[in-house]
Formats: structure tokens, sequence, C-alpha cells
């Protein structure tokens, strides 16, 4: 019986995995594929901006600040997507997307936009870097025997989008102060 | 029944375990290729080598080609191995430097360590890919499925120590103190100096301008100097081109050549490619030179990591410089056509 139990326990962690997986991209009325949320908060309008432009330099690798204004922030996005094998992955290209954030009283929205994708393919030294300088967009319609790996990039940057998300409130929402280091701890010296 | 269980058990654990594992990138990369191919020669003789795919109605391999890639912070390694007629000795030396088809060994197309001293300026030592030339010894990264003269006379790897700063995203500068070509380990000395600049001056279009003075791999002091080019005018359409020279000894003998790629892709899947070529192989002491103008119309028909690559090949040779056969297999002929068709699979 208590094996039946842990049977099912795990029949649950691994539907949850799977549901985990199964994260969605919304389509805006523009039809293009969105990530977009409205959050509520106590932060007042200046804290917010200050966290947003220091959420963005020290995100540099994946964040380029484009325009700031009173009200908002626009930035360039770039995240790098992976073939996943069995024992090990590489990149396979890197999806651009465009990044805005608004803010007003008692709320703020952002939202992730114009997603496009750029393939890799492997140079004379064994790196993977842009095989064009042409992206196409994440709504594009692919023909039959590239929709999977297509599906694939979909789902990698729903993953990436959410994950985003989370760590963006998480940095607005803190408060920005510096908790000083706890003192080192010397080795006891038997000098004396 | 409960050994039973709890044996289910063990494996779905270890079942949600990979799962998870798997949602981490791992550190470590691991990509490759492998390819195989048919030839028909239309002379029906081994006619056009250019280095691969040199016999006759033969179904034959090309290579397995696998790479591993380790980023830790600011240092990262390259170690990318081939084994299979096209990356053993058609290509690349064998551990003790020859080129046996009858001996199997470890042949190395890249093994280097690159450190990024900073976002603009990184440096990479060992065994690397040639920077010089357009086309490469890996068929994954080839649109023609055969090679170029011009890539058959020039370098394949160069073993050295290199130094590349980034000026802006348009603009970077390759210096590097090399062996002669292809060696793991030098014979006479670090004897090569070679640079490469790179400039982007559109969207789209990139080149390079390489030189390389120093031992050659025929056992000359030489020069070469090199543009590599390619311009992505559209989503369909893309232009390459190679212009090469090499100067050799005091006779200046060596070869001069061009090469011009334009591409077409119907879809993301479908494209259709020419190679169109003129080489010059410059005389020796004073010998007249010889020349091969070649054309070159290959498919890529691509479905995930597998591309086919259906390619016709003409070439001609006006001053029997290649020893072309007819179809009785011993009179000379100027002109050589071919047929192939190769699979070549990424991961």
């Amino acid at each position: 019986m208590k094996s039946l139990r842990t049977l099912l326990v795990l029949f649950a962690i691994c539907f949850q995995l799977k549901a985990q997986k199964n994260i969605e991209l919304l389509k805006d009325e523009t039809g293009k594929y969105t990530y977009y949320e409205v959050v509520l908060t106590q932060v007042a309008g200046d804290s917010l901006m200050l966290r947003m432009t220091d959420f963005i330099a020290k995100n540099g690798k994946e964040l380029r600040m484009q325009s700031k204004s009173a009200m908002g922030i626009i930035a360039d996005g770039k995240m790098v997507i992976h073939k996943s094998l069995a024992i090990a992955s590489h990149p396979t290209g890197e999806i651009k997307y465009n990044f805005n954030f608004e803010k007003t009283t008692n709320k703020y929205r952002f939202w992730l936009t114009d997603f496009q994708l750029v393939p890799y393919s492997k140079d004379r030294y064994g790196n993977f870097v842009p095989s064009t300088t042409i992206a196409a967009p994440l709504e594009k319609e692919v023909g039959k025997s590239a929709k999977e790996q297509w599906e694939d990039y979909k789902l990698q940057v729903a993953t990436y989008a959410t994950d985003f998300a989370d760590r963006l409130k998480l940095h607005l929402a803190s408060s920005g102060k510096v908790t000083p280091k706890p003192e080192e701890k010397k080795v006891i010296s038997k000098t004396w | 029944m409960k050994n039973n269980i709890a044996a289910l058990s063990l494996l779905l654990l270890s079942t949600a375990t990979v799962a998870v594992a798997q949602e981490k990138a791992s550190p470590l990369e691991i990509s490759g290729s492998v390819d195989t191919y048919f030839k028909y020669d239309f002379n029906k003789s081994g006619n056009i080598k250019t280095y691969f795919a040199g016999e006759q109605n033969s179904v034959s391999l090309g290579m397995i080609d696998l790479a591993l890639k380790k980023t830790t912070g600011k240092a990262s390694f390259v170690g990318e191995l081939s084994f299979g007629p096209r990356g053993q000795y058609e290509s690349i030396p064998d551990a003790a430097g020859g080129y046996s088809a009858t001996a199997n060994g470890f042949n190395i197309q890249n093994l280097y360590i690159n450190y990024a001293f900073s976002d603009k300026f990184s440096m990479a030592a060992g065994y690397m890919g040639t920077f010089v030339g357009y086309e490469v010894i890996s068929p994954a990264a080839n649109f023609n499925y055969s090679t170029s003269y011009l890539f058959g006379s020039g370098p394949f790897q160069n073993a050295g120590i290199k130094g590349t700063y980034s000026f802006s995203d348009k603009v970077s500068l390759m210096l590097g103190l090399f062996n002669e070509w292809n060696q793991y380990r030098a014979s006479r000395g670090v004897s090569s100096v070679g640079g490469q600049l790179m400039v982007s001056p559109v969207k789209g279009w990139t080149a390079y301008l390489n030189g390389l003075h120093g031992l050659d791999g025929y056992g000359n002091y030489s020069t070469v100097l090199d543009l590599t080019t390619a311009y992505q005018i559209s989503e369909k359409v893309k232009i390459g081109l190679n212009a090469a020279d090499l100067n050799a000894g005091d006779d200046k003998f060596g070869y001069s050549g061009v090469a011009l790629y334009p591409q077409y892709a119907f879809t993301s899947s479908v494209a259709l490619g020419l190679r169109g070529e003129y080489f010059t192989y410059k005389g020796i002491s004073g010998a007249p030179n010889t020349s091969v103008t070649s054309i070159t119309l290959s498919g890529n028909i691509k479905s995930g990591g597998l591309t086919f690559i259906p390619e016709v090949r003409f070439d001609n040779d006006k001053d029997f410089s290649q020893g072309f056969l007819k179809s009785d297999g011993t009179t000379l002929t100027k002109s050589a056509s071919q047929f192939s068709l190769a699979a070549v699979y990424s991961f």
C-alpha cells in the first residue's frame, strides 16, 4: 500500500513536470506572439524606474536599452535557444525581441514581443554563430519538415519569457538596498 | 509484486530526475556531422578529384565529425575529431603527421583553448581551422558537396597562437604566429605570421581580408593573400566570393583563383546554389601557367538535421593539367563532368 502511494506521488511529479513544459505563448491583437503582464505594486514610480534601469544594466548580455522616458523603457533583448539531446545540448540559434516597460500609479506593465529567430550554424572553429543576418519572425508559417523544430523554439521562448518575468518582478519588488557582507571568518591563529 | 512496484517506482524516479536534469542547460556542447555520398563520373573515370570524392560510380563515406566545446567563465576549449576518408588521409594528418589511407588514427580538425580577456579582445592557442578561404573540410558548413580548386590548394588548418581584437561589430583584426600549414607540430619552428581583417560595411555583408606568410604545405616559404566575402542580400538571395593568390619561392610560382557563389533559397528547406571558379597554377621556373574552369550546380534539401545535396559539376581543363580521361580510360580530354548525391546529417 505504501509502495502504491509512492507510485502515485511519482506519477503526480511526472505530470507536473510535463505540465511545466507546456507553457504557451499567446498572440496579441496584431497576431504577434507576446508575453504581457500587469503587476500591482507599492513601490514608488521613481524607484521602479531606477530598479528597471539597474535590471537592464545587470543583464547586459540579454538586454540593451533603446529609449527611456518618464513613463517607461524600451529595450532590445536576445536569448539563445538550444537543441537538447539526451546527454548534451548546443546552441541552435538566438531569438531577438523587443522589451517594453511602462509604469503608472501603483502598477506597472511589461511585455516581450516581436520575437525573431536567427539560426546558428557551426563555423570553421567549431563555434555556433549566426548563419544569416536576416531574422525570421516566430509567427512565420513553416513547412512540415521544420514544424516540430519551430514548435520547440516557441516552447523555449515561452519558458524563457516566464523565467524572465519572474526575475524582473523579483528585482522590481526588492528593496535594492545592498546587504552588508558578513564578516569573513578568519583561521584561528596560534601565534601569541 | 512489492518488488515490481518498487522497481517501477525507481524507474519513474529516475525518469523524473532525468526530466529535471534536462531543464538545465549542459555546459558541455556536443555537436558533429556524418556524411555519405554517391558519385558518378560521366566519363566513367574518377576525373574530378578536388581533394574529396575522387572515385567513380561508388557509394562512399565522407566522415564522422565529433566536436566538444566547453566554456568556463572567460576560458573555453574546442576539441573536434574526424574519422573517415574526408576527415582523415584526404585532408587531415594522423597522429604521426602522415596521410596514410591504411592507418587509422586521431585526426584533429580543431583543438584549441580560447581566453576572452574582455568583450573586445581574446586569444586562442592550439590547432585551428584555417582562417584562409571560403570553403571548409566539414560538408555541413559548405553549400556545395564537392570542393573548389582554391580550397584544395590553400591551407586547411593552422597551429599557432592568435589574438583577435574587435573594434566594433563591424571591424575586427586578428594577428597570429603559426607553424607550417596543416601540421600538429612545427618542423622548422614557428615559421609563419598571419592576419585577418574583418569588415562588415552594411548589414548582411561581411568581408575577410586574409594574409599568411611563412612555410606552406608544399615545403616553400610563401605568401598567400585571400579575400573571402559573403553578402546576404535578402532572405532568399546570397552571394559569396573567394579570391586568392599565392606566391612561393624565388620563382614566384604558386596559384591564383577566383570563385563566385550565388545562392537562391526557394523556401527555408530548399535552396539552389552555383559555384563558378577560374583557377590558375603558376608555372615553376618559367614554365607556362595552366588554368581550370569549373561550374558546379548544387541543391540543398533540408529536413531537420538532414541535408541532401544533389550536384552536377562540369570542369574544363584546357591545358591538360588535371589528367582528365575519356571513357576509354586512356585518352586525355579537356572536359570532365560528374553527378553526385550526398547526404549530410548534422547534430
